[in-house]
């Protein structure tokens, strides 16, 4: 057993903070809902993003992509979650990592990786699984998409304005009638391959999650350490400190469970790999959720406001949440597996 | 990142799965600590377990020990709680003290007994007056030449009543305050002057005492480490208590959580769409505990880092109550009514957020020491 970081893993993830923080930066947060930016980047930032290799890294080399782990993709995810980068990196990768597993054409795949296409994943109308038909279907995390594809057709789909969605970090945006982009031709995998792919969905929005809720709780204990009240900081009162140290556990406890499903799915057979991203993706869930409250809670009046960020972190950690199955979807197929399956 | 077991750990595994299919059945059943009969019986499996070289696994060999790496402890439990066997001797930390602060000439005189479970230990740490604070013990040790003499009441001690020698935590220098007065003597039990009270545990279990100390003489070569580092000492063993690898948690809560689900799926328990659902969100996080355990044994290379020990222990108390108030849940009536097993059960587990240190009090270790919030 061996389980940290590699050297070289955290060096990535120190180049990924680093780009995570500027694209963050760049993105206008605004002094209430009627101010703010939409998620979609600009040429700049996006080029920036292309420059990174984000998009290419996952993806097969004779695909124009990198092999790298999905540890290694899970670092990167991690880091976007923390600075609540608004860019719809995860929907691209999503959605390119499905066109391979459908043995997509890698010309195709190649366009994707260098950000000359781009696409979002289609999930289905409760954004809990991709989407097996466009009818119904919506595109998450498709700020600046051209389209969604619906594997079982090849057809890729235009995508109408973004709805409202809690989370005005990522764009939501129901499937329209087909783009112009030729139908691709695509075979479907096999269920191992499947299965992989639903664990490498999950492994991504679970280390998502964790990057959302580690940034809360130190923004939180920042806040304890500074804002002062009867005369002292109130951090210093057992009360406070207690919600951050329950706060610490949880994240450190969705670390183990992120680096075990990301592990899980370089590693394993695909339907054990789900079975390990099911598990994170429902703790994660439910405890991405209570640590952003407590957050919430510490930043006092100024968390509920726009005026703190708080609140983009609790918005985060709901739609990441929901998105490819909350925690109660995750443990009601875990709750009819056959127990000896554990 | 490797959760799998490298070729040594799969070896390691694959000979204790042969032994445990050798030997378990005949240590299976009646150890615990109800009765003298169970005590005796836990002790037998305690020292089967340590002929056949897997006590002290991560201790040095040169004392009895094995020298390998934490992770084995961690797979030792999860193959013993597998196989259904009872739990491995609590004495990880107590060993790893002594290894770590001890004279040349006190290690090699006393844990050679401790790891091949020819001696019971116990720990003497809590008193009356000092529970959560700890540093408030008023035991006194007083340096009388080439011996302590030792006054003063303990409680709480698990295994007193049966153990051979106590680590004890006494205060030697008067003049010093708190922490800085402490020190870490290894006292035999059977010395003049110590006399042990059982105290029954709510869940029946037996094994704690309270233990007095009247003048009982200590010679001076039993001193663990230096006068007056008796706290440092006392907060290495407790991260250790408090940390995945000596208790066998996490293998325990996999086989309740593992019998629970077989009684759902057997349909000799009855439960509602409400109850599966919860149960299966213990199992998810019956299953997270299990891969934080193995990252923090992975991690800990040996050393023990007493606050990343609170995290685990605060992560396992929440585990371990939410998994056993699914558990009483399920049983419906029967939890209350009927042969007490699931009620006693249930009541050992609010004692997890108590001993080694409260769920409050670790807490403020976090918040203290990790997340470096101020101290009031």
């Amino acid at each position: 057993m061996e389980i940290e970081l590699t050297a070289e893993q955290r060096a990535f993830r120190e180049s990924c903070g680093k780009l995570a923080a500027n694209l963050a930066a760049r993105w206008h947060r605004g002094r209430g809902p009627h101010d703010i930016d939409p998620p979609t980047p600009g040429d700049d930032s996006w080029s920036r993003v292309v420059d990174s290799g984000w998009l290419a890294i996952g993806l097969r080399e004779e695909n124009g992509g990198a092999g790298a782990s999905v540890v290694d993709l899970t670092v990167l995810a991690e880091r976007l979650g923390y600075h609540a980068v608004p860019a719809p990196v995860l929907g691209a990768v999503i959605a390119a990592e499905q066109l391979q597993t459908w043995n997509a054409p890698p010309g195709l795949l190649q366009d994707l990786a260098e950000g000359g296409l781009r696409l979002a994943p289609a999930l289905d109308a409760g954004l809990r699984t991709l989407a097996g038909a466009a009818e119904n279907s919506l595109a998450w995390d498709a700020a600046g998409a051209e389209a969604a594809v619906i594997p079982a057709t090849g057809v890729a789909h235009a995508l109408g304005d973004a709805l409202p969605f809690a989370d005005p970090t990522r764009a939501v945006r129901p499937l329209g009638a087909p783009s112009g982009l030729p139908a691709i031709t695509l075979t479907p995998p096999g269920e191992q391959a499947l299965a992989r792919l639903g664990a490498f969905t999950l492994s991504l929005l679970t280390a998502d999650l964790l990057g959302t809720m580690q940034a809360a709780l130190d923004a939180a204990i920042d806040h304890a350490r500074t804002r002062e009240q009867f005369g002292a900081p109130i951090g210093s009162f057992q009360a406070v400190q207690q919600l951050l140290a329950d706060g610490h556990v949880l994240v450190e406890a969705t670390r183990s469970a992120s680096y075990h499903a990301a592990w899980a799915v370089d590693a394993l057979p695909g339907a054990e790999a789900l079975r390990a991203a099911r598990v994170a993706k429902a703790f994660a869930s439910r405890s991405a959720v209570e640590v952003c409250e407590s957050a919430v809670q510490v930043f006092g009046g100024i968390g509920m406001t726009w005026e703190a960020p708080a609140h983009i972190w609790l918005r985060r950690a709901h739609t990441g949440r929901t998105v490819f199955g909350d925690e109660h979807h995750h443990q009601g197929v875990i709750a009819d597996d056959d127990p000896h399956r554990s | 990142m490797n959760f799998a077991d490298d070729p040594a750990e799969a070896g390691f595994r694959a000979g204790l799965r042969a032994w445990l299919r050798d030997h378990l059945d005949e240590h299976r059943e009646g150890t615990g600590y109800e009765s003298a009969e169970s005590v005796e019986r836990t002790l037998r499996w305690h020292r089967a377990l340590a002929e056949a070289g897997y006590v002290g696994l991560s201790l040095p060999a040169a004392y009895g020990g094995h020298g390998l790496p934490d992770v084995y402890e961690g797979i030792l439990n999860e193959e013993l709680a597998t196989a259904g066997a009872p739990a491995s001797p609590p004495i990880g930390h107590i060993a790893h003290a002594v290894a770590d602060f001890a004279s040349e000439e006190l290690k090699a005189r006393v844990l050679p007994g401790l790891l091949g479970c020819a001696e019971v230990w116990c720990q003497g740490f809590s008193e009356p007056g000092a529970g959560s604070d700890l540093a408030g013990l008023t035991t006194t040790a007083t340096a009388d030449g080439d011996r302590f003499v030792v006054n003063g009441q303990k409680i709480w001690t698990s295994g007193a009543m049966w153990s051979d020698r106590c680590l004890l935590l006494a205060r030697t220098e008067p003049g010093l305050a708190r922490h800085r007065g402490l020190s870490m003597l290894v006292v035999d039990m059977r010395s003049a002057g110590v006399d042990c009270r059982e105290i029954v545990l709510a869940s029946g279990s037996r094994e704690f005492a309270e233990v007095f100390f009247d003048d009982v003489s200590v010679p001076a070569a039993n001193l663990v480490g230096e006068r007056g580092q008796g706290w440092r000492i006392a907060m290495h063993m407790l991260a250790y208590e408090r940390g995945p690898a000596d208790m066998g948690w996490v293998g325990r809560l996999g086989r309740v959580l593992a019998e629970a689900r077989e009684d759902v799926r057997t349909g000799r328990v009855a439960a509602d769409a409400g109850l599966r659902l919860r149960l299966a969100e213990a199992a998810v996080d019956v299953e997270v505990l299990r891969w934080h355990v193995a990252r923090s044994l992975a991690g800990r290379g040996g050393g023990s880092d007493g606050a990343a020990g609170s995290v685990d222990k605060l992560l396992t108390t929440r585990v371990e109550q939410n998994l056993y108030r699914v558990v009483s849940d399920l049983a419906g009536p029967s939890f209350v009514l009927g042969a007490p097993g699931p009620f006693a059960d249930y009541l050992w587990s609010r004692a997890q957020s108590i001993y080694g240190g409260t769920q409050q009090i670790q807490r403020q270790i976090v918040a203290q020491r990790v997340l470096g919030l101020p101290r009031a």
